[in-house]
């Protein structure tokens, strides 16, 4: 009962940090009387996003895009490699060292590399997003597909069954919580990989209007896209939580 | 009808077996004991395909072991259970038998579960039932396999003596009516006496056999066997067999 009730109140706190917060703001600009091209108020905020709604709407739009293209097809191969390192036993051997290797490497530093191979524009911006979304996904499908234990292994080997019929009927499902966890990680990192694939070769989305806004010291339009793309990136993580969570539960 | 011919396993620099020959024959029930570490495991695994043998030969039924595991011929049991916590009893019971590619048969997978006194239980997982219980489902989803010959690791090894006593007299009265060939590896010199006709009494490492027992009970053996007078002369000899 007490838990249940706890679970009712946890949104709502939620809510109140961010009122609290957004409160706080308000309260320190007025104090503090911080002028307005350091920190705009919350309400210029506002008002800055409400009136050009159409803007905001269309950059959104083509981050979205991006981070849906960029981060299907990053999880598509990420999860093909994981499956590929879990299930043969060369492939975890020669690949999966530099798999951890590419996981150390600071993604952002390679997206001006693309942009001189492949210039500026959509595709690149998408190909950076599946770069950034890729690692997570292949690490934690290997991950999840190795939890399968070795006596669950035996008993599929002793009535011969075939590597595919075990995959889908025993090793899916045990690798299912690592699966949408991965996807989780995968679904943040590519609004990340969006964003700074639009401040190095975008030509619109929101981390080009974010960079567009602070160059042009328009600090209330560069909080307004922030707000936007914060909404799109928590969106997004509840979106694949709630598809994870229905997945795990009803198997 | 099983039979092992000079076999010897070994892992690496490791021996698990040596020279073992073992003839198990249709519907026998047989007992496989010995001290941790002298290769029963890994005999029952060689015998069921899931170990290559290094040397020697195996047959099951005429065929190399991994033909018959193939066929699905070789119903394992495992001290784990290895159920599936998200299937119900009778989805983990029909769950083999549609891995090894037999046609499906609800109908009996429901028989089975009533026959290892698990009726009314089709639907629960296995998160609610009790260790023993899982067991249960576990011997059920081997035996809904179809397959000729049973081969068991300890499968009783993690439950409680009474339980074990309570589950090891079913098995015998199960195979009583099945005419299964079985393959009991156990710790337990009850247990071993109990339910086999005879007992293969195991040293090592590395493995071998180091005597066969025959193991004089009435049949059928029902649970006021553990107190008659020829049971405990049977485990006396036994565990003899064991520390001499």
């Amino acid at each position: 009962m007490r838990w249940t009730e706890r679970r009712r109140w946890a949104p709502v706190l939620s809510v109140g940090v961010l009122v609290a917060g957004v409160a706080a703001w308000w309260v320190a600009t007025r104090a503090l009387s911080i002028p307005p091209y350091l920190l705009p108020t919350p309400e210029a905020v506002a008002t800055r996003l409400l009136a050009s709604p159409g803007l905001y709407a269309h950059h959104a739009l083509s981050t979205l895009l991006k981070t849906l293209l960029g981060g299907g097809l990053g999880m598509a191969v990420g999860f093909s490699l994981g499956l590929a390192v879990a299930h043969v036993a060369p492939f975890r051997r020669v690949v999966f060292p530099y798999l951890i290797a590419l996981r150390v490497l600071p993604t952002v530093a390679v997206a001006p590399v693309l942009l001189l191979y492949l210039g500026v524009g959509f595709d690149t911006a998408v190909l950076f997003v599946a770069l950034v979304a890729f690692f997570p996904m292949a690490v934690s499908t290997a991950a999840g597909f190795d939890r399968v234990p070795p006596r669950h292994r035996d008993l599929l080997r002793s009535v011969g069954a075939g590597r595919v019929r075990s995959l889908l009927a025993v090793g899916l499902r045990f690798a299912l919580p690592d699966l949408v966890a991965g996807a989780k990680q995968s679904a943040v990192l590519a609004v990340v990989g969006a964003v700074v694939a639009e401040w190095v070769v975008g030509t619109s989305g929101l981390g080009y209007l974010v960079l567009v806004s602070s160059e042009t010291v328009q600090v209330a339009s560069m909080l307004a896209a922030v707000a936007v793309l914060v909404c799109l990136g928590v969106g997004l993580y509840g979106a694949v939580a709630l598809v994870g969570r229905r997945l795990v539960w009803t198997g | 009808m099983i039979a092992v011919e000079d076999l010897t396993v070994t892992f690496d620099a490791v021996t698990a077996l040596r020279s073992v020959d073992i003839d198990v024959e249709d519907g026998e029930f047989v007992t496989v004991i010995g001290p941790s570490g002298c290769g029963k495991t890994t005999l029952l695994r060689a015998i069921g395909g899931l170990q290559e043998p290094t040397t020697g030969r195996i047959t099951v039924d005429g065929e190399p072991p991994a033909a018959a595991r193939d066929a699905g011929d070789i119903g394992f049991v495992f001290q784990d259970h290895a159920l599936l916590p998200w299937k119900s009893a009778l989805g983990n019971v029909t769950f083999l038998r549609r891995m090894a590619g037999k046609p499906a048969d609800e109908a009996g997978a429901a028989d089975l579960l009533e026959t290892v006194g698990l009726g009314g239980f089709e639907d629960a997982r296995p998160g609610a039932l009790s260790g023993g219980m899982k067991q249960r489902v576990a011997i059920a989803r081997a035996l809904h396999l179809g397959a000729d010959v049973l081969l068991m690791d300890e499968p009783f090894g993690e439950l409680d003596e009474l339980t074990r006593e309570e589950l090891s007299v079913e098995l015998r009265g199960i195979w009583r009516d099945t005419g299964k060939t079985v393959v009991f590896v156990t710790h337990s010199v009850p247990e071993a006496v109990l339910l086999g006709d005879r007992c293969l009494v195991m040293d090592g490492p590395p493995g071998t056999v180091a005597s066969t027992f025959s193991i004089d009970l009435p049949r059928p053996r029902e649970a006021d066997v553990f107190r008659t007078e020829r049971f405990q002369r049977e485990t006396a000899r036994l565990r003899d067999a064991l520390h001499g």
